[in-house]
């Protein structure tokens, strides 16, 4: 009987708990999910009908709206977390535009986002675009990495799985007739952009420190090669990812340096592992004394704006690149439209995102039916036509973002604040510098 | 032109001095209960977000009161714990291996808690609370011949010190210290003889998981915080205890600066010399941890477990 009881026991508090935890988890969704628009009605567990449209569109009597789900694998953890917390609410933002735009079209749809984090991880990303296609998902926007994307992209390939990477930049995934969709420029562009402004800069000789990935590796062979054919030294050095602390690479790397009297480091990096490496460069006595530039992987990482960094940052004169339009009243728009959601600037890719899952929405509408090889082949006729935050979103032979323009950015003081802050341009394959970084 | 290999030094120093902060409470609950303890990893991220969270929402950039903080919170974690998960499973008669299990259930719900907790903290904050790089100036920043001693290494430095002090002082002097080692000694006879050991056993775990939380904080505002900080510090924490045997706490401080030296000094070493990546460094850490097993058997320098039923069977 004494066991009996104990296990009545057990029973009761695991009911108990469960019940806390759905009270918990149904709070909670009801709290993230009032941030601008009305709370959404409560849909069955299938989540296909249940919402009846009262707009002044008029769909024709007793026909139901259609729910069309589009899947967003991010990096909400992990080395992108820094900045993949903000694209969740970019996330959020797109589509909430995208079903008003769909509606204010006379379509009766809702376009609904399933969000799971992948952890920056590639077996994660995997998993999640199968659990996608479990749910019966055709249009994923995600992954973030590189690597991340060439994970997933034999399974997206024969399961007819449409991928839209807003920031995969790896030259070497851009490939015809695939199932994988990026809205940025490939890398091979943007290299040459960053060894022109350390050309521009006056650097002749770098170490080139960057992430042993996908991204990372291809990134820095083609720094390196048309950092050398305009006559510049550029030696490689990689580092692993995925540590807890980089402090012995960097010593690594300080002692290349110093051996080979370079002027300057590239670096080639993600958020977490960015923002470690440079504080640790920070207290290096060799390292805080060259020079630094960077790609775009680290631009928007909160951490760099930790003053002690910051200021580390702007006493090397750090310079980036990264993909952006300028001159563009859209993407003004949208990032002071998401500054006042979230009070800071758009991080890097955030425009991509955004237009990522509006041609996901387009296309789908486009394909008329929401099958994978139909989505696919609509997606370049509706990019084709689509000028977004990011720019024209013509996309090439290969399915990636044709036109990419690029900005230069570094960290500046404004108001004893640091921020991010693009301070020129590459036009006409030449860097001009619009202000001083600092 | 400045020394490199004594600023390597430098830097495996502080990093050994961390390691040891974070591995010497693993084998003092270790040889205390014979708990596997996975939360171990939880107490290190807690600690670190104690620290950060007082920094993002109360701008406290004081380290020791995060370090007192973090100890507080890593401690309570701990008691309770052991109140409500480890003292009802052994009063049950669990054997050390469910004890292990239902520790490793612990770590999963933590953890997820943290990021659960997290996610609605950073929507608060509107800030990014899922990697935060931290950097208090308390102590100064000191310049000898050239060298910079940072703050982060003057604060693990004299975090330490104390630590070891406060721990030799209440296992050598105060009565419960004694009862604690009396119950890693001897568990049952302890009991005869008087000692109130669900109590003791109490007092060792607040200041266990108070340590590793304070080791936290020494690593967040060395490196960087996420909510992963603790499963990636992991392995080289539970290599470092074995290497004391899980059983001599001054053998684990000696284990985290043969493990920080190895993984630091050794891998630059090889990349200098040999070229060799410096991806081989989790390599070396095992490397080392294996050698330092087979030359000292049976289990590594502190002669542990096996080593004492090897005596009891005499």
């Amino acid at each position: 009987m004494e066991m009996v009881g104990q296990n009545l026991k057990v029973v009761v508090a695991a009911i108990i708990t469960l019940i806390i935890g759905i009270g918990i988890g149904y709070g909670i969704s009801l709290a993230t999910s009032t941030g601008g628009q009305a709370p959404s009605p409560p849909t069955s567990a299938g989540g296909t009908t249940t919402v009846t449209v009262t707009k002044t569109v008029t769909p024709s009597a007793g026909s139901e709206t259609k729910v069309y789900k589009i899947g967003f694998t991010l990096p909400l953890s992990g080395e992108l977390s820094s900045v993949g917390k903000m694209w969740e609410q970019v996330a959020k933002m797109a589509i909430d535009d995208l079903n008003k735009e769909a509606q204010a079209y006379g379509f009766n749809v809702k376009f609904q986002a399933v969000i799971l984090d992948d952890a920056t991880q590639d077996e994660k990303a995997l998993q999640n675009v199968q659990t996608f296609a479990q749910q019966g998902i055709k249009v994923v926007v995600g992954p973030a990495a590189s690597s991340q994307v060439k994970a997933v992209k034999s399974y997206a390939d024969s399961n007819h799985i449409v991928i839209i990477s807003p920031s995969s930049t790896a030259p070497t995934l851009a490939i015809p007739n695939d199932y994988i969709f990026r809205t940025v420029g490939s890398d091979a562009l943007q290299a040459k952009v960053l060894a022109a402004l350390v050309e521009h800069e006056g650097v002749k000789k770098v170490v080139v420190f960057y992430r042993n990935d996908e991204y990372g590796n291809a990134f820095a062979e083609f720094f390196k090669k048309y950092f050398e054919e305009s006559g510049g030294t550029a030696l490689l050095q990689s580092y692993t990812t995925g540590l807890s602390d980089y402090s012995s690479e960097v010593n690594a790397l300080a002692q290349k340096v110093q051996s080979s009297g370079a002027e300057a480091v590239v670096l080639i990096s993600f958020d977490t592992d960015g923002a470690n490496i440079l504080s640790h460069a920070a207290n290096n006595p060799v390292l805080s004394k060259v020079r630094w530039f960077s790609s775009e992987g680290v631009h928007g990482a909160s951490e760099l704006l930790q003053p002690s960094l910051a200021k580390f940052l702007i006493s090397v004169k750090f310079m980036g690149t990264r993909p952006q339009t300028p001159h563009n009243v859209l993407y003004e728009q949208f990032a002071k439209r998401f500054k006042k959601m979230t009070g800071s600037d758009p991080p890097v890719f955030s425009e991509n995102l955004y237009d990522a899952v509006m041609l996901a929405g387009w296309a789908i509408l486009r394909a008329g039916t929401y099958d994978g090889a139909a989505i696919k082949d609509a997606l370049p006729k509706v990019a084709a036509h689509y000028y977004g935050p990011s720019g024209w979103t013509y996309l090439d032979e290969n399915g990636d973002k044709a036109f990419q323009q690029y900005a230069i950015w570094s960290i500046k003081q404004v108001n004893g604040k640091y921020e991010f802050s693009d301070i020129g341009v590459y036009q006409g394959g030449a860097v001009t510098l619009t202000s001083q970084p600092g | 032109m400045v020394n490199m290999d004594a600023y390597q030094v430098l830097t495996a120093v502080h990093i050994a001095l961390i390691y040891a902060v974070l591995a010497v409470p693993l084998t003092l609950s270790y040889k205390t209960t014979k708990i596997i303890n996975f939360v171990h990893i939880n107490f290190i991220t807690y600690g670190a977000y104690a620290a950060v969270l007082l920094y993002t929402f109360l701008g406290i950039d004081n380290v020791f009161v995060a370090i007192a903080a973090a100890f507080v919170i890593g401690g309570a974690m701990s008691v309770i714990d052991n109140v409500t998960v480890f003292e009802p499973l052994s009063r049950r008669g669990a054997n050390v291996v469910i004890l292990m299990i239902a520790s490793m259930g612990l770590w999963i719900f933590y953890k997820y808690l943290m990021y659960s907790v997290l996610d609605v903290l950073s929507r608060v904050a509107k800030a990014n609370l899922v990697s935060v790089l931290l950097r208090f100036e308390t102590l100064p920043r000191v310049v000898v011949n050239g060298m910079p001693i940072t703050s982060a290494f003057l604060t693990a430095a004299i975090t330490a010190a104390v630590l070891a002090l406060m721990l030799y002082f209440i296992l050598e002097k105060t009565a419960v210290g004694k009862a604690i080692r009396a119950i890693a000694d001897n568990p049952t006879l302890a009991e005869i003889s008087g000692i109130p050991r669900g109590r003791v056993v109490n007092v060792m775990w607040f200041m266990a998981g108070g340590m590793a939380a304070v080791g936290g904080v020494l690593w967040a505002i060395f490196a960087i915080a996420t909510p992963e900080v603790g499963d990636t510090l992991i392995l080289q924490v539970f290599a470092i205890a074995v290497i004391g045997g899980l059983t001599s706490l001054s053998r684990t401080a000696l284990g985290a600066f043969i493990i920080a030296f190895a993984e630091n000094l050794g891998m630059a070493f090889l990349n200098q010399v040999f070229g060799v990546p410096t991806s081989f460094k989790p390599f070396i850490t095992f490397s080392t941890l294996l050698i330092v097993i087979i030359a000292f058997p049976p289990l590594g320098a502190g002669g542990g477990l096996p080593y004492r039923f090897l005596r009891k069977r005499r």
